[in-house]
């Protein structure tokens, strides 16, 4: 046993460079995440934060109607624009990775590019194309139709926008995870008398599951947590969880209350992420556990 | 080769026009409101009438200036230690096999699973009521960099994850002491990785609204400048900044694509 | 410690991996001029020790030296030597030229004596011409031989080689031992050479060391191992061999017979077995004789079996025959190709010389 804890020199070596980063992410991402779940159980008066340990904010905040309507708004938002990333991305990573030839990458690429704009300037961009004044609604007023009501301040606009931010992260998923799968599986699946169909169910979909797990948590993440694409999209009744809590931080300076509502975001979430990875079993997953191939 | 039969090109035809279809709804926005960025009948600009005047304003924004250059020194600040920090991660991680790499690696991927939002008041309540350092350029940097390790990491990861590491140690046979292992052999393998990871984080930081936004206070940075002003209805000026930031972004991107097409970097080239 | 004669000499070297010795207790020398053959099955320990050699692993216990110099504590870019890896390792961003200068460049050797050196190890290794290509403009065989440049430029003390062989099809194979025969006959240097191939170990090298759980089986000239295997391992280890298990119910001078799943058969008995113990006997394949059934043994020594003939398989110059012998086991004996009078499903007679196998008590007893 005790030779088992000793320490090897591989390990040594191997700690002494990555520790550096691991001690940043613990100090800076960490002991925040921890600051705020002590918070939360505090009391704030005008901008600080009072030592006075209690269970106000949550019983707050899971009992009245606003605060539980916005966390259920913001989970079916979530849950709907993680399903149309899923199903729209599969076939276009599939034809990327599969039929890309020598431009797979620059196919991919382009899907992904939009991510670095940065989300404000995306959420602006959108808003030119379907708000009330946008290009969409314009081009139908002089043709004389109804402007499409539909798209103008809703949740449905705030969707739109959503899918629009971060289906590059599902494509991108997806195709990485199809990078590594070996086609001729498939072939191997045919000639064994698998219909097409039958071969994707079967061999593609497993194979690549974890991808597309990692694509989901990384499109409902954020999702749950937007803020600015409901402000800007989605019009005064849009408002999601997410502005919700940022309000506390912003005009009523609630941090004991802010901060609860940031440790039930990061619960939805980690439950989420905890749900569709328990349906990953490993050994069917392909995975072999080797980062190099040895 | 599977036989190609129509039902299969039905299909292809299918994911073909979903890849067009992606390609329009992505682009479109974008290309639209670089076009409106140059013309002066911003609400219907069918025909248009040209102007410059846009970007003649977005640089007269009085903090214009000081935006971008908060928002290029929390980008390059975060792309350095970023870069620095997933480089040798990785390296530490992939070459000298250890017991810990699972967790390690999970460890630095993290922060992909922790939304802006979050990362934003988290660090806001730690720096402002544990360190009592709100409000600075700082706290920006060291807060962007915790998500933007974990691109690097990732970016690096996935080009490295591909080097054979037994090349250093034939170097090292040859007569290499450690440092000449590094400048002879792994940096001119790896170093498009890192360069890669260096502008993902960079632009990641500069463009970044969410977590900059409360660890900052009132300084501007290009994003809140953005964010202020599309609050006070839609602004041209946002257009002009916008075609600005997408043009960078394109031609770095482009940039690194013309690399790896001529053959002057190896993306993950492993030596076979 | 008189060690300055040998051009590598390992003393009582140990490694241990967790639970596991990989090499326990191995001491050998190599001379100059000699081509040493480490061979072993995969896990035997052969490359752990190449590398304790070349100081990419650290010895737990023992001392390594190289030309009488204890290098037991120093990195592998203090030991002079020169190494030819499995898969080449050649730099990809490196030309032929800059990967076989390297050491020479790591020597900071001045440029002029490069290019000399570099002339020269093209010349050896027939590769001018090449200088100014990249890696993955070779071919395998033309890789091998920058992997083989490079190893020897520097002129080392001695050159290690892990299985350089392993990633070449059969041809170029055939060619590569020639080659290398050739460079170690030209050069003095001496190779020490890892491989499971049994073949290659024979073909090229003069003496072998036969690995097996991190320790030596047995190390001598290579004919030696293959005529007087000194243990059961080694004499399985090498050869086409017949595999057959018996227990001992007489003794008659220097023979045993022992009944093997009901056949009778003479063994030289080995050393300190008696009559009831267990035996294991390693018959050659290539010993052995076949023929029709009707055919005289060619000596009144020689064990004869009737069996029948299961398949052939035609090697070129001889044949592999499979036949199954009245106990049901199967043997194969190794045959000139065209035998009169004798085809697949025949009844035919297997013979050899009891001497010609090797006899060791079986490990165990049961």
């Amino acid at each position: 046993m005790a030779a088992q804890l000793r320490l090897t020199r591989r390990d040594l070596k191997a700690m002494a460079l990555s520790l550096p980063g691991a001690l940043f992410l613990l100090f800076f991402l960490f002991l925040p995440l921890v600051t705020i779940v002590i918070y939360s159980f505090w009391r704030s008066e005008n901008y600080t934060m009072i030592a006075d340990w209690n269970l106000d904010n949550y019983i707050t905040l899971l009992t009245t109607r606003t605060y539980l309507t916005f966390i259920f708004r913001s989970l079916v938002m979530s849950l709907s624009v993680s399903f149309i990333c899923l199903v729209y991305s599969w076939p276009v990573a599939y034809f990327i990775a599969r039929y890309g030839g020598r431009y797979r990458l620059i196919l991919v690429l382009l899907t992904a590019a939009p991510f670095f704009t940065g989300i404000i300037l995306r959420v602006t961009a959108m808003q030119q194309i379907l708000g009330p004044i946008g290009v969409l609604n314009m081009f139908l007023t002089n043709m004389g139709l109804a402007p499409l009501k539909l798209l103008m301040y809703t949740n449905y606009a705030t969707a739109l926008g959503l899918v629009y931010l971060w289906i590059p992260f599902m494509v991108l998923a997806i195709y990485l995870s199809l990078l590594t799968f070996d086609f001729k599986l498939l072939d191997a699946a045919m000639i064994n008398g698998a219909g097409p169909l039958r071969a994707f169910i079967e061999v593609t979909w497993p194979l690549n599951w974890i991808g597309t797990c990692i694509g989901l948590a990384l499109v409902f993440i954020p999702t749950f947590a937007a803020t600015i694409t409901p402000k800007f999209l989605g019009g005064v009744n849009g408002a999601l969880y997410g502005n919700i809590l940022a309000h506390q931080f912003g005009a009523t300076g609630t941090w004991a209350l802010g901060s609860a509502m940031g440790v039930v975001l990061f619960a939805i979430s980690s439950l989420f992420v905890y749900i569709i990875f328990k349906t990953v079993n490993l050994n069917r997953a392909g995975y072999t556990g080797k980062l190099d191939g040895e | 080769m599977a036989a190609i039969n129509s039902k299969d090109i039905v299909l292809r035809a299918i994911q073909v026009l979903l890849l067009v279809a992606l390609y329009i709804f992505l682009y479109f926005p974008i290309l639209f409101i670089t076009y409106v960025s140059f013309v002066d009948n911003i609400i219907w600009p069918f025909p248009p009438e040209w102007t410059l005047k846009w970007y003649a304003r977005l640089l007269s924004m009085s903090d214009f200036h000081v935006g971008l250059k908060n928002s290029v020194y929390i980008g390059l600040c975060t792309a350095v230690l970023s870069t620095l920090f997933a480089t040798s991660a990785v390296i530490g991680l992939l070459k000298y096999r250890t017991r810990w790499r699972g967790p390690m690696i999970l460890l630095y991927i993290s922060p992909l699973f922790v939304p802006g939002l979050l990362i934003g008041i988290s660090t806001l309540m730690f720096n402002a009521n544990v360190l009592g350092m709100s409000g600075k350029l700082a706290s920006a940097i060291v807060a962007n960099t915790t998500e933007a390790i974990a691109f690097s990491f990732l970016v690096i990861l996935a080009q490295l994850v591909r080097y054979d590491w037994r090349m250093d140690e034939a170097a090292m046979v040859f007569g290499a002491r450690p440092a000449q292992v590094f400048r002879e052999v792994t940096l001119p393998t790896i170093w498009p990785a890192i360069l890669g990871a260096f502008l993902v984080s960079f632009i990641l930081a500069f463009n970044n609204l969410e977590i900059s936004f409360y660890n900052l206070g009132a300084i501007p940075t290009l994003p809140t400048i953005a964010w202020g002003t599309l609050r006070h209805g839609i602004k041209p000026e946002l257009f002009a900044l916008a075609s600005v930031i997408n043009l960078l972004v394109f031609s770095i991107i482009a940039g690194l694509f013309f690399l790896i097409q001529t053959g002057l970097v190896r993306f993950g080239y492993r030596g076979e | 410690m008189q060690t300055s004669a040998h051009a590598l000499e390992l003393v009582e070297v140990e490694k241990q991996f967790g639970p596991v010795r990989a090499v326990d207790n191995v001491s050998f020398s190599v001379e100059k001029g000699e081509f040493f053959a480490l061979l072993g099955p995969s896990g035997s320990g052969k490359t752990t020790l190449l590398r304790i050699i070349a100081g990419l692993e650290s010895a737990g216990k023992g001392s390594v030296h190289i030309g009488g110099r204890d290098v037991t504590r120093k990195p592998p870019y203090a030991r002079g030597i020169g190494m030819v890896f499995q898969d080449f390792l050649l730099f990809p961003h490196k030309t032929v030229g800059e990967n076989i200068s390297f050491p020479l460049k790591m020597k900071k050797m001045p440029a002029a004596r490069q290019k000399e050196q570099l002339d020269w190890v093209l010349e050896l290794v027939r590769m001018k011409g090449f200088e100014d290509r990249f890696p993955n403009q070779l071919s395998g065989g033309q890789k091998q031989r920058v992997a083989l440049a490079r190893g020897l430029v520097a002129r080392p003390d001695i050159l290690l080689l892990d299985e350089p062989l392993a990633n070449l099809d059969r041809e170029l194979r055939k060619e590569m031992e020639v080659e290398m025969r050739r460079f170690q006959a030209e050069i003095d240097i001496p190779f020490v050479y890892v491989t499971h191939n049994q073949e290659e170990a024979l073909t090229l090298s003069n003496r072998v060391a036969v690995m097996k759980d991190g320790r030596f089986e047995q190390v001598g000239d290579k004919l030696e191992l293959y005529e007087a295997p000194a243990t059961a391992f080694v004499a399985s280890f090498l050869g086409l061999n017949n595999t057959i298990v018996g227990q001992v119910t007489a003794q008659e001078g220097g023979l045993s017979t022992i009944d093997w799943k009901g056949i009778r058969l003479p063994v030289p008995t080995p050393e300190g077995v008696g009559v009831g113990d267990s035996v294991q006997y390693y018959l050659r394949s290539e010993k052995m004789h076949i023929g029709p059934l009707e055919d005289t043994p060619e000596g009144a020594d020689a064990t004869r079996l009737a069996a029948r003939l299961r398949d052939i398989i035609f090697k070129g110059q001889y044949s592999d025959y499979f036949v199954i012998v009245e106990n049901g086991e199967e043997m194969v004996i190794s045959d000139v190709p065209d035998i009169k009078g004798i085809t697949i499903g025949d009844q035919v007679a297997v013979s050899w010389l009891p001497e010609d196998g090797f006899a060791f008590a079986a490990k165990g007893d049961r």
